[in-house]
């Protein structure tokens, strides 16, 4: 593969060839939001392809930090976290020689990184999808109507940190759903591909995810308020 | 209750079901009648949106442990030695 080759793709998203459902449907633009492009990415992705082991660590320290940080949301789980950070790279060592620059490369790293959740999460014989709708119906999750004569609105009062913590303590088929879709910028037939799982439902456990974040930044925005 | 309130709790529950598709196509849940006229269930929706806006601005901001790093350098070396032997 050319450097030349490289550069005109990254322009132009468009499916990898070891991806079956792909992200083709994501608008370019929003695409290059999440993956800008990264200044010497290129050389370092193709001296990669013939074997350079710098330039492979190059591209480590490029992406250790998105990709671990994707797993960490996926898991909630630092040391299994770790493990399939591991696990990426060492894929993306193995299958960096069939990266055909059809799509930015991060965006199929990140693909393959959460891939990698995914086949972990089938071996463990955790379902991807929640079951928490059938098993365990609760209020929050549903409509709710009496919101009383209390601030009605979040607007303004989460930051980054109480947000993310609250994305923690979603169950996590929740969770997941949520991290593809709102974090990570997945479309719904994009996980209802990977998730297996029609895309109603990844429509409903998202809208389920949301309902719970809200709960429970409500539940901290009313404890600041007492405290 | 505001006098700007006419809905039902039926027009709620209703609305509400219709939300997880509704958020799909954002002219369509902008324009939805219920919300001219539920102060409830706009507070909802905007909350939710709310909610998603700031997701997309989560940021990575976790680094793996330096071992992460050690421990892909040797499996490599030992896939290397493993593919030098049964070549």
């Amino acid at each position: 593969m050319t450097k030349n080759t490289l550069r005109t793709a990254e322009k132009v998203p468009s499916p990898t060839p070891s991806q079956p459902l792909t992200a083709e449907a994501r608008p370019v633009q929003q695409q290059q939001r999440r993956n800008p492009p990264i200044a010497g990415e290129l050389a370092a992705i193709a001296s990669a392809q013939q074997g350079d082991g710098a330039a492979f660590e190059i591209l480590y320290n490029m992406h250790k930090r998105r990709v671990y940080s994707l797993c960490l949301r996926m898991l909630g789980n630092v040391a299994e976290a770790e493990d399939l950070t591991q696990e990426a790279f060492l894929q993306l060592h193995r299958k960096i020689s069939t990266f055909r620059g059809d799509s930015a490369f991060s965006t199929w790293l990140h693909r393959m990184a959460v891939n990698v959740v995914l086949m972990h999460l089938r071996k463990k014989g955790l379902p991807l999808v929640s079951l928490e709708e059938t098993l365990e119906p609760s209020q929050e999750d549903g409509p709710r109507k009496d919101f009383g004569t209390r601030d009605l609105t979040l607007s303004g009062s989460i930051d980054r940190v109480t947000l993310e913590r609250a994305v923690e303590e979603l169950p996590p088929g929740y969770r997941m759903v949520f991290v593809l879709h709102d974090v990570e910028g997945y479309e719904h037939n994009e996980i209802a591909g990977m998730l297996q799982c029609s895309i109603g439902n990844s429509k409903s456990q998202l809208h389920k995810a949301r309902m719970r974040l809200r709960n429970l930044l409500r539940q901290n925005a009313d404890g600041k308020v007492d405290a | 209750m505001t006098s700007k309130q006419t809905h039902t709790s039926r027009d709620c529950d209703e609305f509400q079901r219709q939300l997880p598709e509704l958020f799909d196509s954002e002219q369509e849940l902008v324009a939805h009648a219920h919300l001219q006229s539920c102060q409830n269930c706009s507070a909802l929706v905007r909350d939710l949106e709310y909610i998603a806006a700031q997701a997309k601005l989560l940021l990575p901001i976790h680094d793996p442990s330096p071992a992460v790093w050690d421990n892909i350098q040797h499996a490599l070396i030992r896939e290397t030695k493993d593919g030098t032997k049964t070549s």
